[in-house]
């Protein structure tokens, strides 16, 4: 049995069923990710690899995709799989690499209602849900992929920091969430941890309109390397770009560099500003507080606000919800309440930035800490179906 | 106001004023003896502030000395002692020490005061220190009191002591400080009445409880006291309520003369204030009460008092209108009884004295009479005789002549016994002055009348002209009186000027409208009159001439008196003479 205790408190674990909350709904992907499946998978290139689907294929008049349904997939309530073959076909009204990244969308997922039970036929199925708290998860003895190793994985939801390393020293979880720049210290102190891909984009995201000088001089003022370096632990990367270098490719074209002179040019005379942060987040505070610091070195009046509503900017986080750029920014741009506008992937995500006056700052991954029993656990988040329990 | 009035007004005035007085000594003893009782009080917190800032400073030594000890620090010291160290792995260390030594702050620092690891501020890494660390504070053994900034441009007042950790020559220094917070200013205990506050800024301002409400309030007093150092106490009412104020006497914190903060005491001015209160309204009812019954008391001893005195005042009244037979009983033995007794001789005696003198001028009178009488019937007596004895040397020696003598001595005796009978007549007229009809007259038409009369004889031939001015007020001069008798007077007057300016001169007659009457001037260019003469002018039968009766200014006094009226004379020898006479717009009842 694996313990594991997690921040994230979805309410459903149903990927068709709506939140209304885009960072909620990604939230939620980590866990239904192990339960439902989609017929295509996107590798960490982004291209797209078969799942519950096996092929796909022009049918004869070339005007339909047919996708082959995997056989002997088996339903978490023991049922077959047995797709009719007219919902596995696709009218060929777009490219197929659009049909397949569309189709990889975690909202995209097999589900099957049983009454009022949503069936999957990932490799674990719900023994317990007690939303936003506890979810008891139970291998899937069927799995077409193979059986888990686990017998049993009890995810803790809704737990801060303090109360994860709490447990995780009194032996009551095997894998807990820790803060990005606990891992240097985890690893000097000879501790298990682990981080995944760059997933995050840690932000400053305007809640009002700002002028465009200054989200310039904002973003020249802000000193990311000595954050990257100090505060971050040299984790992750210090970026002016939405998406990671390795998923876009042209993120290098976003500046991150600071500018003291060209911010104290750009910024002129400003209005003073406000900040606010999560303050359950323990990494928040000293990177809002140096941007403080920057920003007072550039002349520009910001300070931290004393309640999150009514601030002019937010530090926050924006997920990177897949390898694939265009689904990434698709969702950065639900996320953001934005239509995607712009001929190139490039464009799509200057528009974004520009239009919403993002300020990006650095990209991020997530850090888990491990008890020593734990094995398997790859880079990717939440990889139970490969963890197993050394005794 | 009556002096029984009078003197309840003084008596009660004097009580109000005692009351007042002591109530205001009262109070003044109360408020210095509050004040003797706030300062000593002062000097306890001031005291005991000391005591404290010396316990807060060994204990800060401490913790400085126990940080640096630490083993982690040592090991950051040989990383920061390598040439080219990572400290970014540090930049957190600071904090658990923080923790471990119950320090409010604790900084990290590299001998150039870079921070290397903040415990209340990890975001300030690679920044320099602000505590305002002077360089020779780097090698102090005892901490000291300092500014640490803080989070949002706040700061805060600290104890501070900076150890070094050396590795080889390279070193790096911790700074420890314990802030002065509401957490210190409690531990300095409480006296009853009386509180510390730390004003930091106009918007940091604690107390042992925390933030204080309204620290604005305080921002003038403080302000001055970081300028100036000067410890100027000052009242500060906290709200409406005027009890809810305090003494508050700042205490500078400085270092090297920098201003870093002000202590302020503050002494509640509530039960002063109470206390204050309540004596004023006791003297308040005290004087209201004493005044109340002062007055009763006073009424009574006033109408005892002033009771014979009123007495006393009815019987002067009783001798001015006349009645000299006036007297007012001795009821007691004091000064007022004295007084009774006094006036009762003193009319006595007023009484002989006017018969004395209504004798003696009796006496005078007659005698005058008697003089003015012989000399007047000697006059054309002595014609009379000679007549008469010319006619019987006539009739004995010449009786041819004798019917011719017989004539002319008929004539002159029928003209000296016509001068024997005008003055008797004048004399008898004086006695018969008639009860003036009063009816309206204007003065100044009269005055113009009785001029014309004599315009012929002021430029008769064969004397010196007088000039006549007339100054006449053409308004308010309407009086009641006898017109035939103030005429009389007016051309007694005017005869009298005449005949005393021989050799020519001035008549001036003038009127004026006077506020309750009217006055008439007839003034001369004579040659005036001495002092003397002015006092007897009035007296009948007194005359400066050679010829007259003396009674035509007799006449005129009588007929002004008649009037209600007044006549004076001013003169001086050469320098003529002029009479007034006022007369009254309304007639005396």
């Amino acid at each position: 049995v694996l313990r594991i205790e997690t921040k994230a408190a979805p309410r459903s674990l149903d990927p068709s069923e709506a939140l209304g909350d885009p960072a909620m709904e990604l939230e939620r992907a980590r866990l239904s990710g192990l339960l439902f499946e989609t017929l295509v998978t996107l590798d960490a290139r982004g291209e797209a690899k078969p799942c519950l689907a096996t092929a796909w294929t022009h049918d004869l008049a070339r005007r339909r995709w047919v996708f082959s349904a995997r056989p002997n997939v088996v339903l978490h309530n023991g049922q077959p799989w047995q797709p009719t073959p007219r919902s596995l076909e696709f009218p060929d009204e777009q490219p197929i690499e659009e049909i397949l990244r569309t189709l990889a969308k975690r909202q995209n997922a097999i589900v099957i209602h049983d009454g009022t039970t949503a069936v999957g036929t990932g490799p674990f199925k719900v023994l317990t849900w007690d939303a936003g708290k506890t979810a008891v998860l139970a291998a899937h003895d069927g799995y077409w992929g193979g059986r888990p190793y686990l017998d049993e994985a009890r995810i803790l939801m809704n737990r801060g920091y303090a109360e994860q390393a709490t447990a995780f020293e009194a032996g009551l979880a095997d894998a807990i969430e820790i803060p990005i720049h606990e891992v240097r210290r985890q690893a000097a102190r000879g501790g298990r941890s682990t981080v995944s891909e760059l997933n995050w984009i840690l932000a400053l995201i305007p809640e009002k309109t700002i002028a465009a000088p200054i989200r310039e001089a904002l973003s020249h003022a802000i000193d990311r390397t000595a954050v990257h370096s100090v505060l971050l632990q040299k984790q992750g990367e210090p970026t002016g770009a939405l998406l990671p270098q390795m998923v876009s490719g042209y993120a290098f074209l976003f500046g991150a560099d600071r500018n003291l002179a060209a911010a104290r040019q750009a910024v002129g005379s400003t209005s003073p500003m406000t900040l606010s942060y999560d303050r359950r987040d323990p990494l928040l505070k000293p990177i809002a507080e140096r941007i403080l610091l920057n920003t007072a070195e550039a002349g520009i009046s910001l300070r931290m606000a004393t309640a999150d509503a009514g601030a002019d900017l937010r530090l926050a986080w924006l997920p990177i919800s897949s390898r694939d750029p265009r689904t990434a920014l698709e969702d950065l741009g639900n996320l953001l309440r934005l239509p995607l506008e712009g001929a190139s992937l490039y464009g799509i995500e200057r528009a974004l930035i520009e239009r919403r006056s993002l300020i990006p700052l650095f990209h991020l991954p997530v850090a888990h800490r491990l008890s020593s029993a734990v094995r398997g656990w790859t880079s990717r988040e939440w990889p139970l179906a490969d963890v197993w329990i050394q005794q | 106001m009556t002096f029984r009035t009078k003197l309840l007004v003084v008596s009660s005035i004097t009580l109000a004023g005692a009351v007042a007085l002591t109530t205001g000594a009262v109070s003044i003893l109360t408020r210095r003896a509050f004040d003797r009782i706030n300062e000593q009080r002062r000097t306890a917190l001031v005291a005991q502030l000391q005591k404290q800032l010396e316990v807060q400073s060994r204990d800060v030594e401490g913790k400085a000395q126990r940080a640096s000890a630490y083993e982690g620090v040592f090991r950051l010291a040989v990383e920061a002692s390598r040439a080219a160290p990572d400290l970014s792995a540090h930049y957190d260390d600071a904090r658990p020490l923080a923790e471990g030594q119950s320090a409010d702050f604790l900084d990290l620092l590299q001998p150039d005061g870079t921070i290397i690891s903040s415990a209340h501020w990890p975001a300030r890494f690679a920044y320099k220190n602000d505590w305002q660390i002077a360089p020779e504070d780097f090698a102090s053994p005892t901490a000291f009191l300092t500014r640490v900034p803080v989070p949002e441009g706040k700061a805060a007042v600290a104890m501070v002591a900076v150890r070094p950790v050396a590795v080889g020559e390279k070193k790096i220094f911790v700074a420890v400080g314990k802030k002065l917070d509401a957490t210190f200013l409690a531990s300095m205990g409480s006296v009853p009445g009386t509180r510390t506050l730390l004003w930091l800024s106009p918007q940091e301002v604690l107390d042992a409880n925390g933030p204080v409400a309204s620290p604005d309030k305080l921002g003038s007093l403080a302000t001055q006291a970081m300028q100036s150092g000067r410890r100027d106490a000052a009242t500060i009412q906290w709200s409406a309520d005027r009890y809810d104020s305090e003494t508050v006497f700042p205490i500078p914190l400085t270092k090297r003369g920098t201003a870093l903060g002000v202590l302020l005491v503050a002494t509640s001015l509530a039960e002063q204030l109470r206390l204050e209160r309540s004596i004023v309204w006791t003297g308040v009812l005290v004087g209201g009460a004493g005044i109340l019954l002062g007055i009763l008391i006073g009424w009574w001893a006033t109408e005892r008092i002033t009771r014979p005195i009123a007495s006393l005042s009815e019987g002067v009244r009783a001798v001015a209108s006349g009645d000299w037979s006036a007297r007012v009983p001795v009821s007691s033995a004091d000064e007022i009884g004295e007084l009774a007794s006094s006036f009762n001789r003193m009319t006595e005696q007023l009484v002989e004295q006017r018969d004395r003198t209504v004798q003696a001028e009796r006496v005078a009178a007659w005698r005058e009479l008697a003089r003015r009488l012989a000399h007047e019937l000697k006059n054309p007596l002595f014609p009379l005789q000679i007549t008469v004895e010319n006619m019987k040397q006539a009739r004995d020696r010449h009786p041819e002549q004798f019917d011719e003598v017989f004539r002319e001595s008929t004539s002159t005796l029928l003209a000296e016994i016509g001068n024997l009978k005008t003055i008797i007549g004048r004399f008898s007229d004086f006695s018969k002055m008639p009860t003036p009809e009063f009816e309206s007259v204007d003065v100044s038409a009269l005055a113009r009348d009785t001029a014309k009369l004599f315009g012929p004889q002021l430029t008769a031939e064969g004397r010196v002209p007088i000039e006549l001015k007339l100054d006449l007020a053409s308004e308010g001069t309407t009086v009641p009186a006898d017109p035939e008798q103030l005429g009389r007077a007016m051309r007694n007057l005017i005869l009298n000027a005449m005949d005393a300016m021989p050799g020519g001169g001035t008549l001036t007659i003038r009127t004026t409208a006077q506020q309750d009457g009217v006055r008439i001037e007839v003034s001369d260019t004579g040659a005036g009159l001495t002092e003397e003469e002015c006092a007897r002018l009035f007296t009948p039968y007194y005359t400066t001439k050679s010829h007259g009766t003396g009674l035509g200014l007799a006449i005129v006094q009588s007929v002004v008196s008649d009037h209600h009226g007044r006549i004076s004379v001013h003169s001086a020898p050469n320098q003529g003479a002029r009479f007034e006479i006022d007369l009254p717009a309304r007639r005396a009842s």
